[in-house]
């Protein structure tokens, strides 16, 4: 076990150097650079090489690459060239701000999608069960996009909840919450939707096994066979994907947390990429590996402690 | 160049002797003290100084927390004396001496002198602080303003040659404490001084408000700086208001949304075309007002790259670079199908760089190209490209295909609509038209390197004076977008543009200046290095609560005079 939690460590850290050097690379590969966006056309030749030289990006991209690379591995990630705080300053921030999205539509998707899994996967027929599995996969088919910009409609419509933000000026913790309505369904729905669908066909699948038909034959309460004993089986689809649905969660959502005006990593990256703010990008992107790492490695070592053939 | 609306009267600036600040607000009724307005921006500034950052957040954070010596008022286009109370220049024109204000201090209590005008031009000059960005913006003839100050309340500034402009060029230089920035400006730290990890408290200014909480990603919080100098015409000191929120939205759609539902009073930009029609809905059920601001002064540009050699080995330079090309698409694009399906009716059609909008410096006697696109054929036919095969399309003397490729800016609807009509129009007349569309810097960089074709693009005219745009009128500009880098006039017409232009701007002569930029303009019409089809009516929404605006047309349209803006109580 030992081994194979290095070797998975180690993988870890080698997507963490390929992700953020790759993109370092590519922004800078890229024609044009944050001087040229930021200047635009109306900059002199002579006030563009001025602005160059200023931030660095005049010298030879291997330079530019091994100086980034050396200060990275002491986790110094650079000053970001568009508003010259510090990398891990604003990725810190704007993380913080991810995971109280992050974790709190995980704890909506799993308390709403898993029950009704369990539901709809051992109630065949009836109207509730195909309502719910309709509900399913249309949210399933919603892309991320189409979901926040329907709630932050309906949110404008009515009133209910705000359309953007944080917070309001001086709000509190309820006002927080508040905020948070909107860009938590937008996560949660299509994710509870998810988990709605794996465990509705793995404890479909389940039920039918013998040991559990054993049981039901021993007269054991049907709703205690289901949610003591199946449930424990069926939830091994959806074990194996948790890990890494909590790092792509963590990592940010561009869709989400733009639409809805939440200053997390999502909107930090996208921001990044458009003013081509190279270190900025490679921060957002070694955090986002390093958080889709770590998901990973939770899904690899519960996978391989309920498998251990998965250790091979 | 930078743009502020310089519309009129340069004349007004040279005038021997300044004028006395305008009332605030017209006489009207005054306006209710207190309160808060909130305004949303798209993107975070990049910095707290106009000096190391030029965008659009960074300037309008400028317009609500520093003062200049000199404001061009948007709306009218006279100079006014801001901090400067009065002035008055040398018989050379060189010279102007300027009074200062009596009684100003910054908003940290520090009094407003003539050291922190000097320190001002040094910052802006500075290599290791404004220059690389505002340098040039500065520089007269290639050389910088000369500034002293001859007592606390005196500076005379000197300029290296007559420029009919003069001080409408002090518009673009917010007065900068040198008590605080003094040390980081020889320190070599100025770029950072004010960056946005400066703690709120350290920044300080002359204007009507003063930034008091900075939340990235979310909001900006100004609070009214109780020190400002200006008050209303009934001596009521300004600003109204208590407080300006800026929150940051970068989704347009999420601002819009925002303004419809009255959840923001302001933007800082214009509505897109699309968005004009919930808007007037909003508007019309009395939460809004729905302000026309009239034409655009800066139309969408369409150019060939006209660089010598740019298209060495490429059987096309024959007839890429031919001004026959150009006239027979300026003759081959129907401009009113243009106005109506790129701003959706909200348009009107142009035919140069300078719009009706521009009051003073647009020559209404500019020939109007119609649009004829059998004389554009002919023209076609002159530089060597007919229909050979008879699909309808043209090929050259070889038999290959008349076709080439417009780099545009990917994201910008109207630009984006802009570049598929030049192709739907140019295909009636045999031309095959590719668009590259390219994100915003990518598309920049090809311009700059000369690896394009065609462009179409958002060409801000950054002052309506043309003495203040040479770096697009002169060859050897920075901005000559068609042939950048020029070491001498490519063409004798450009050469002849380049004389024109110096004398319009050594000039004083108002009626002279005008009548030589005429001649410019006719020059530019009949060679077509840029092509304009159109430019977009302006209409600014703002909440129905809201008065004492003077909205003008170029950014931020609402937000350039902050210190009169007041709500209904």
């Amino acid at each position: 076990m030992i081994s194979y939690l290095f070797r998975r460590l180690l993988f870890a850290l080698f997507l963490v150097f390929t992700v953020s050097s790759a993109s370092l690379l590519i922004v800078e590969l890229a024609p044009g650079d944050y001087v040229t966006g930021s200047l635009g056309l109306q900059a002199t030749p002579a006030e563009v090489a001025a602005l160059r030289a200023r931030y660095g990006l005049d010298r030879p991209l291997a330079t530019q690459y091994f100086d980034w690379l050396s200060r990275a591995a002491r986790f110094d990630f650079g000053q970001s060239l568009a508003n010259g705080r510090p990398v891990a300053e604003l990725i810190s921030a704007a993380a913080v701000n991810t995971a109280m999205l992050a974790v709190t539509a995980l704890l909506l998707a799993t308390l709403v999608g898993l029950p009704l899994g369990v539901f709809s996967g051992t109630h065949r027929g009836g109207v509730l069960t195909a309502t719910i599995r309709a509900s399913s996969v249309f949210l399933l088919s919603m892309p991320p996009l189409l979901t926040s910009l329907f709630l932050v409609f309906l949110a404008a419509r009515t009133g209910w909840f705000p359309i953007g933000g944080m917070n309001a000026i001086g709000g509190g913790f309820v006002d927080r919450l508040h905020h948070m309505v909107v860009p938590v369904l937008a996560l949660a729905l299509p994710l509870s939707a998810l988990f709605e669908r794996l465990q509705a066909q793995a404890t479909s699948e389940v039920v039918t096994q013998p040991f559990v038909l054993a049981t039901f034959a021993r007269g054991v309460p049907r709703s205690r066979v289901i949610w003591r004993d199946a449930l424990k089986v069926a939830l091994k689809p959806i074990a194996s994907i948790y890990g890494l649905v909590v790092g792509t969660l963590l990592s940010g959502s561009f869709a989400v947390e733009v639409i809805t005006t939440w200053p997390g990593l999502g909107s930090l990256m996208l921001n990044a990429l458009r003013a081509r703010d190279v270190y900025l990008v490679a921060g957002c992107a070694a955090a986002g590996s390093i958080f889709l790492a770590a998901g990973t490695l939770a899904s690899d070592v519960a996978l391989a402690y309920v498998d251990p053939r998965a250790r091979e | 160049m930078r743009g502020l609306a310089a519309l009129l009267a340069a004349a007004a600036v040279a005038a021997c002797g300044g004028s006395p600040a305008p009332p605030a607000n017209g006489g009207a009724a005054p306006p209710a003290r207190g309160g808060q307005v909130i305004a949303s921006v798209r993107t975070e500034p990049q910095s707290f100084s106009w000096y190391t950052q030029h965008d659009g957040t960074t300037d309008l954070v400028t317009f609500l927390t520093q003062a200049r010596l000199v404001r061009v008022d948007r709306t009218t286009g006279e100079v006014e004396a801001w901090l400067a109370e009065s002035w008055t220049r040398s018989n050379d024109g060189l010279k102007y001496t300027i009074k200062l204000r009596p009684n100003v201090t910054f908003a940290d209590g520090h009094p407003f002198t003539a050291d922190d005008v000097v320190f001002s031009f040094a910052a802006a000059y500075a290599p290791n602080g404004g220059g690389p960005v505002m340098g040039g913006d500065m520089m007269v003839g290639g050389k910088p303003l000369v500034v002293t100050a001859t007592d606390p309340a005196t500076v005379v500034i000197t300029f290296p040659l007559p420029f009919a402009p003069g001080l409408r060029l002090l518009d673009n230089l917010p007065m900068l404490p040198k008590h605080r920035l003094e040390a980081a400006l020889k320190a070599g730290t100025f770029a950072n001084a004010w960056g946005l990890s400066t703690p709120v408290s350290e920044i300080t200014g002359l204007g009507p408000y003063v930034l008091t909480e900075y939340l990235p990603g979310q909001r900006m919080i100004f609070s009214r700086n109780d020190r400002y100098f200006r008050k209303d015409a009934d001596g009521t000191a300004l600003p109204h208001l208590d407080r300006v929120i800026v929150e940051i939205v970068p989704d347009q759609n999420g601002q819009l949304l925002r303004m419809e539902t009255v959840q923001t009073d302001m933007m800082s930009s214009e509505a897109r075309p699309e968005d004009y029609a919930s808007l007037k809905r909003a508007a019309d059920a009395g939460r809004l007002q729905l302000l026309d601001l009239g034409g655009a002064l800066d139309p969408d540009s369409f150019w060939i790259n006209l660089k010598p050699g740019a298209f060495a080995g490429d059987p096309r330079a024959s007839w890429l670079q031919s001004e026959e090309l150009r006239k027979a698409i300026s003759l081959g694009v129907n401009r009113k199908t243009f106005a109506d399906t790129v701003y959706l009716g909200a348009g009107v059609p142009v035919w140069g760089p300078i719009t009706p909008a521009n009051k003073k410096w647009y020559s209404p006697d500019l020939p109007q190209t119609p649009h004829d696109p059998a004389q554009a054929r002919r023209l076609l036919a002159s530089a060597g490209l007919t229909d050979r095969n008879g699909d309808g399309m043209l090929e050259d003397s070889s038999g290959r295909p008349a076709r080439f490729t417009i780099t545009t800016q990917k994201g910008q609807t109207a630009v984006e609509r802009g570049a598929q009509v030049i192709r739907d129009e140019l295909k009636a007349i045999g031309l095959a038209v590719d668009i590259a569309a390219l994100e915003g810097n990518t598309a920049v960089r090809s311009f700059m390197t000369g690896t394009y074709e065609a462009g179409y693009f958002h060409v801000g005219m950054t002052d309506t004076d043309p003495g203040l745009q040479l770096e697009y009128w002169l060859s050897g500009g920075g901005f000559h977008i068609w042939d950048l880098g020029q070491k001498a006039a490519a063409t004798p017409w450009e050469k002849e543009i380049d004389g024109l232009m110096a004398k319009q701007t050594a000039t004083f002569d108002e009626a002279e200046r005008k009548k030589i930029f005429d001649d410019v303009q006719k020059i530019f019409a009949e060679h077509l290095p840029v092509i304009n089809f159109a430019a977009p009516r302006i209409f600014v929404p703002a909440s129905s609560r809201v008065t004492g605006l003077k909205p003008a047309v170029l950014r931020p349209q609402l937000l350039w005079s902050p210190d009169t803006l007041a709500v209904r109580q």
